[in-house]
């Protein structure tokens, strides 16, 4: 008779909870699924570097949420500090999301026009991973800026 | 005494990662901000446009406030009032109804209420009161007193095998509770009805509010209610009138 | 592909720095998502190229990848040298293109 209760209440808690448990997800967890243009982050990076150091700056600034309750949707912004005249100008930015089966996300090309050194866009992120942003700029020189983006699944379909 | 020192500053260690873990399973607001700023261009966008050329595509404004009985310049502040009763159609209606009756009305093929065409010519419509209160009047005449108790009787209907009603996740009482991490959303403070139809970030796809509850009870492995049956339209008018007073802003953007 | 060109601020002056907005309609297929009832591979197909001009002169060029989300955002700066015609022309994968243009006619 207890026991019959017990499974009665288990089984309402069970029925609310049916649609899976609280997860974070992990890229090392996740099946690694390959796609058609597979690339490594290292491979990604030294494609768009050509081998040149890369160093961390505080003048680009890679915004994305700490949490993104949405992996099929994660806003992200990137600006570089730059005068961008013709002389001096932030030549391209390079989005990369760390551990997605194709870590490039776009190869923004910028020109002075812009006036400023800025791209916003949504990307897909397949679990828990760093945000990166390479940027090249006019002196042939490479910087860089990451942000961590934690991928949480869950709520209601 | 040296031991027990270990063991309190342990436990408060492990309280301490307790907290830490609850705090980052949540967005923080500058998070929160970042998708706020994404209602500025929000995909749905797109939709709202298309449906105003398929709008007038098929009726005129003119036309359409005329078979509602309302004056064209009335018409916003009258569409912030669904679903209510409207002469026209001798039955409380949402406003995808009253498309489907403009289409009649004008010789042109009803769009059916699960259609694409459907969802977007809602969403225009609904954008035309845009910065408007929602003002569903539930007391505003018998019909709309007998749709406000039938969809709340939806509400609380405990359905399937697992006898679930929609008030086991949104009852008052549980607001805040998580569900698979997300907390549960008050209805009511939500905007829910506010901001519907909206662009869904989880299906990228904008939505109808009926046809979210239909997502909702499909989750929930209960059997559809249909799109424009008397519990449906019963339903909208419950959940519409928890968010009244909301403003309006349309297309809406939802995880 | 249905698309969309937003100018932030609406209303701007010779010189000043705008933001443009452009969102495609697309659905940024990244080739690894199954279909749920014949289980086949849906083929891979997204935005690979979008170019932004002014008075046909390049502003700015992006390559895209599959990992952008569906229904895709590019925004970029862009600093006023006067009245004009913006042209951003998007193409995907798979050889669809199109073009959007956009007046631009600053104020003062």
């Amino acid at each position: 008779m207890e026991r019959r209760s017990f499974l009665k209440s288990f089984g309402a808690v069970a029925a609310v909870c049916s649609v899976g448990l609280p997860q974070i997800a992990s890229a090392d967890e996740a099946k690694k699924v390959v796609g058609p243009n597979e690339m490594s982050y290292d491979n990604a990076v030294a494609a768009i570097t050509g081998g040149k150091p890369v160093t961390p700056s505080a003048k680009v600034v890679v915004s994305a949420p700490e949490i993104a309750e949405n992996g099929a949707v994660v806003p992200v912004k990137v600006t570089v500090e730059s005068p961008m005249t013709s002389k001096d100008y932030v030549k391209a930015i390079h989005v990369l999301a760390s551990k997605n089966s194709n870590v490039r996300c776009a190869n923004i090309y910028l020109t002075p026009a812009n006036g400023e050194a800025y791209f916003g866009t949504r990307v897909k992120l397949g679990g828990t991973q760093d945000v990166v942003a390479i940027v090249e700029m006019s002196d042939g020189t490479f910087l860089s800026a990451k942000q961590n983006v934690k991928v949480t699944i869950g709520g209601c379909g | 005494m040296r031991n027990l020192s270990i063991s309190a500053a342990l436990i408060c260690l492990a309280l301490l990662s307790n907290a830490n873990a609850e705090e980052k399973m949540s967005m923080s607001d500058a998070d929160k901000a970042m998708y706020a700023e994404m209602l500025e261009n929000n995909p749905a966008d797109m939709d709202v446009a298309e449906g105003e050329q398929l709008f007038s595509g098929m009726t005129t404004l003119d036309a359409y406030s005329k078979m509602l009985g309302v004056k064209e310049k009335d018409l916003p502040a009258y569409i912030s009032g669904f679903p209510r009763y409207v002469d026209a159609a001798k039955k409380v209606v949402t406003l995808s109804q009253t498309i489907q009756m403009a289409a009649a009305d004008a010789g042109k093929t009803v769009p059916k209420l699960e259609s694409k065409e459907m969802l977007k010519m809602t969403a225009y419509v609904k954008s035309l009161a845009n910065g408007k209160k929602t003002s569903i009047d539930v007391k505003a005449n018998a019909q709309m007193k007998e749709m406000m108790k039938l969809g709340q009787e939806v509400f609380e209907e405990r359905r399937g095998g697992r006898g679930l009603s929609c008030n086991s996740c949104h009852s008052p009482d549980i607001i805040g509770q998580r569900l698979r991490m997300q907390p549960l959303p008050d209805l009511g403070v939500n905007r829910a009805a506010g901001t519907w139809p909206a662009y869904r970030m989880t299906k990228s796809e904008t939505t109808l509010l009926d046809k979210r509850f239909q997502q909702c009870m499909d989750n929930a492995l209960l059997a559809k209610i249909p799109l424009g049956s008397r519990e449906m339209v019963g339903l909208e008018v419950y959940v519409t009138n928890k968010t009244k007073g909301n403003e309006i802003q349309i297309p809406g953007l939802k995880r | 592909m249905k698309t969309l060109i937003k100018i932030k601020p609406k209303e701007y002056k010779v010189g000043e720095v705008v933001k443009i907005d452009f969102m495609a309609m697309h659905p940024m297929e990244t080739g690894m998502r199954k279909n749920k009832d014949t289980g086949e591979i849906i083929p891979a197909q997204y935005i690979n190229e979008v170019n932004f001009m002014f008075n046909d002169q390049l502003i700015t060029k992006m390559v895209i990848w599959e990992s952008l989300s569906v229904n895709p955002l590019f925004s970029i700066s862009f600093k006023v040298p006067g009245e004009g015609t913006l042209k951003v022309i998007a193409k995907d994968n798979k050889g669809q293109s199109v073009e959007t243009t956009q007046q631009i006619t600053p104020k003062g």
